[in-house]
């Protein structure tokens, strides 16, 4: 049985073009970017090509990319690395409501150092409350973490307002943009965003796991969290993954060249989903905020946990999430569903259905089809 | 919340170019430079369409507009330039851009206090139904009520709220961002830069295109005394001073034979300087066929034992061509402090070895004579030499990155 992944959010396949990238620097043309011959610096060559892309699609300069293992430990190294760098100055932090897990443990783990932590908030309509977070930032504010696009709801929140508000009311204060699921799907430029940091990931654009980049603004401070040999200017040392780079530069090279139709298709697969789930008893498509980017849709089903029905539809090959797949096997309730106004068992009764360019139309029709039989197996369950 | 007024992202960015204008008959080949320099620079963020207005351009971009703005920072010509917002001709559509316009700038200010202000309209649109000073007062009656912090003061202002009214469309602006200021690259010909490693000589490349030089680089290469990652160095600075002209030229012109026959049959102490009187010859012939009319040296007086005035005159004998030294005056912090503004400082600081280090003398000389150099040189074929390493020189093509 063919599984029909809508859990592009979770990860996506690794496009051809990537793969192709990526091989010689596995097999025939290995070498290390700090040695000194020939291959060595061929390799370190390769690692440079793929910075500018990088940073050619989010508007950075070549030497102000940060490659790192992924997103998480973009999002750790901006959240530890920003505040330690600014802690003479203060110790105060600043989070989004819907962060991801990896800016809010990190954020947690400076409590130790005596940092405290506050949490910004939406309004009733799902967007950022300004108004409230003017309130939480200071002079001993160091830093403001929040994300363009939320993993588990697709709202996409506006950062350029909240940068110009962080940068007049919090001199001192570094702002962290998670772009983690924006990338391929919105226009980004750090400059335009107001971000002083910018964390991404390879492997939701079609790029390898296991990398991903810390983007800066010219000149910004950060303290490393590993010490080496100096790579990449000592933010981050350690051998360059240098297959895993040169994919992860032809990926982003290639979501930024295909990324108006990636929207408009989205936008479809979207809208058909939308149409098809208004078929069908007790399902509601969630819209939060004044903007969604269409490749997240999260459902509100009545009836049965979203595990139980997570577990049918995996059974008729279709593969969802329930919330973000990062904490999936976290019983509790997600703080981002209590921070959007959902209580415990409407978010229990949530499933993530997410699409990439490589979502179909059939496939999201045999998805619906999936639903439905899902819905009537377990109505006659009487669940 | 006004801070939060959204404008979204501007639609074209407002350059002004202040020398230009000064340069009389040459003014439109000037502005035709810059206009080139202009569209290579964007080249990789967006399209961009150029339009020339009195004194003034106004660059369109497709998307990304705001990295347009970035970007012409580093454009050679331009002295200032604003992010502009466009809307229908018509005063209250102006009205309402320029308050939601203001409100972002404001953003940028400490939340209390006074803050100088005025209206500055200009109107090339002359059916419109108000004078500029019309427009200034009328702009500035329906925003000011809205910002008691906003203090009238038409002698320099904080903040200047900039409105161009065109035929088509009219503009608002308030930012201003400086540009780098000099003359468009190639405006005022091309030149040869010898490029070492150091921090000195990328800068000298820069200040030369600053004055609009069109620069091409040749770099000295010592393989196998120095290995692959010397010549990523050069090749990466000349990737970084690309950003500030449309595309670089490198000759990699090979070093070893000449180096090698001076250590074996020169005087020690004269090493150095018969190194470079050289690279001056080789400079000079890939000057000649890059149509290039100077050599660019890094060279400051007096900062290593080769840049006495006595050397500097043995070494500048070789070559018919002049020899600009824009650093010659500099103090090593300044030159690091321009390093650091071009972007090459942390490239330069690369501890890899370049040629220069090779078979250094242990005692150089420090007031070399010209009639010395000639006679060590009678020893060493120096046209068979040259001609050797010009043929051999590699030549790379080298684009910017951004």
């Amino acid at each position: 049985m063919q599984t029909i992944d809508l859990d592009q959010a979770a990860t996506t396949a690794l496009d051809p073009q990537v793969r192709e990238a990526m091989e010689p620097w596995l097999g025939a043309r290995a070498g290390n970017p700090s040695s000194r011959h020939r291959r060595g610096v061929a390799a370190a060559d390769a690692v440079d090509r793929a910075r500018a892309q990088v940073a050619r699609a989010v508007g950075a300069r070549t030497e102000d990319v940060v490659f790192t293992s992924g997103g998480t430990e973009a999002d750790n190294l901006a959240v530890l690395g920003l505040a330690r760098a600014r802690a003479t100055r203060g110790r105060e932090l600043v989070i989004g409501p819907t962060e991801h897990a990896a800016v809010r443990a990190a954020a947690e783990a400076l409590e130790s150092e005596g940092f405290t932590v506050s949490h910004a908030r939406t309004d009733t309509a799902g967007a950022l409350d300004l108004d409230h977070l003017g309130g939480l930032l200071g002079e001993k504010t160091v830093l403001v973490a929040q994300m363009l696009v939320s993993n588990e709801f697709g709202s996409v929140y506006p950062t350029a307002p909240l940068a110009r508000l962080v940068h007049a009311r919090a001199p001192s204060a570094a702002v962290h943009v998670d772009a983690v699921q924006a990338l391929g799907k919105l226009e980004l430029s750090i400059g335009e965003l107001g971000a002083d940091s910018l964390a991404l990931s390879a492997h939701k654009v079609h790029g390898p796991q296991g990398v991903g980049a810390l983007v800066l603004a010219p000149d910004t401070r950060l303290r490393p969290l590993v010490f080496g040999g100096g790579q990449q200017g000592g933010r981050r040392p350690g051998t360059e993954n240098v297959a895993g780079v040169v994919g992860f530069g032809r990926a982003v090279e290639l979501a930024e060249a295909l990324r108006a139709e990636t929207w408009e298709q989205l936008t479809q697969l979207r809208a058909r989903f939308s149409a098809g789930l208004a078929r069908l008893d007790g399902a509601r498509l969630l819209e939060l905020g004044a903007q969604t980017m269409p490749g997240i849709c999260t459902v509100l089903f009545a009836g049965v946990p979203a595990e139980v029905r997570l577990h049918h539809l995996d059974e008729r090959g279709v593969a969802v999430s329930v919330g973000s797949a990062c904490q999936a096997n976290d019983a509790d309730l997600s703080p981002s569903a209590a921070a959007v106004g959902l209580d415990a068992d409407a978010s229990r009764r949530m499933l993530r259905f997410s699409f990439s360019r490589h979502t179909t139309t059939d496939e999201i029709d045999h998805a619906l089809a999936a639903l439905e039989a899902v819905g009537e197996e377990l109505g006659s369950l009487g669940g | 919340m006004t801070g939060a007024a959204a404008i979204g992202a501007p639609e074209m960015v407002l350059v002004r170019y202040g020398e230009l204008a000064l340069k009389g008959k040459n003014r439109g080949a000037f502005e035709q430079a810059l206009v080139r320099n202009i569209e290579a620079a964007t080249r990789l963020i967006a399209p961009v369409r150029v339009e020339r207005r009195r004194g003034r351009m106004a660059v369109f971009g497709e998307r990304r507009v705001s990295d347009v703005a970035r970007r012409l920072q580093d454009v050679f010509g331009i002295k200032s330039l604003s992010p502009a917002w466009g809307c229908a001709v018509a005063p209250e559509a102006i009205a309402e851009l320029a308050a939601r316009v203001l409100a972002d700038a404001l953003a940028d200010f400490p939340p209390e206090g006074p803050i100088t202000f005025r209206v500055a309209s200009s109107r090339a649109e002359k059916r419109f139904p108000l004078s500029s000073m019309e427009l200034d007062r009328f702009i500035a009656e329906r925003v000011l009520p809205d910002h008691p912090r906003l203090k009238v003061r038409l002698e320099r202002p904080e903040l200047s709220l900039g409105i161009d009214v065109r035929p088509e469309r009219a503009y608002v602006f308030v930012r201003r961002l400086p540009g780098p200021g000099g003359l468009p690259v190639s405006t005022l010909g091309r030149g040869m830069c010898l490029l070492s490693g150091g921090i000195d000589s990328p800068v000298a490349a820069w200040l030369a295109m600053k004055r609009g030089c069109r620069v091409a680089f040749v770099s000295f290469h010592s393989p196998p005394y120095i290995g692959e990652r010397s010549r990523k160095k050069i090749r990466d600075l000349v990737g970084i001073l690309a950003r500030y002209q449309p595309t670089s030229r490198l000759y990699v012109a090979p070093f070893t034979e000449v180096q090698t026959t001076i250590r074996d049959r020169a005087p020690q102490p004269y090493r150095t300087v018969l190194y470079r009187r050289m690279m001056q010859r080789i400079a000079t012939r890939l000057a000649r066929r890059e149509k290039c009319g100077a050599l660019i040296t890094g060279e400051s007086l007096g900062q290593v034992a080769s840049q006495t005035l006595e050397n500097l005159t043995c070494i500048e004998a070789a070559t018919d061509l002049p020899v600009l030294r824009p650093l010659v005056t500099f103090d090593k912090e300044e030159a690091i402090d321009l390093a650091r503004r071009i972007g090459t400082f942390e490239v330069s600081t690369r501890p890899e070895p370049d040629c220069c280090t090779v078979f250094m003398p242990e005692h150089p000389v420090l007031r070399g004579n010209l009639a010395a150099c000639e006679e060590a040189e009678a020893a060493l074929e120096v046209e068979v030499l040259v001609d050797r390493a010009v043929r051999a020189s590699e030549k790379l093509e080298i684009a910017s990155d951004v």
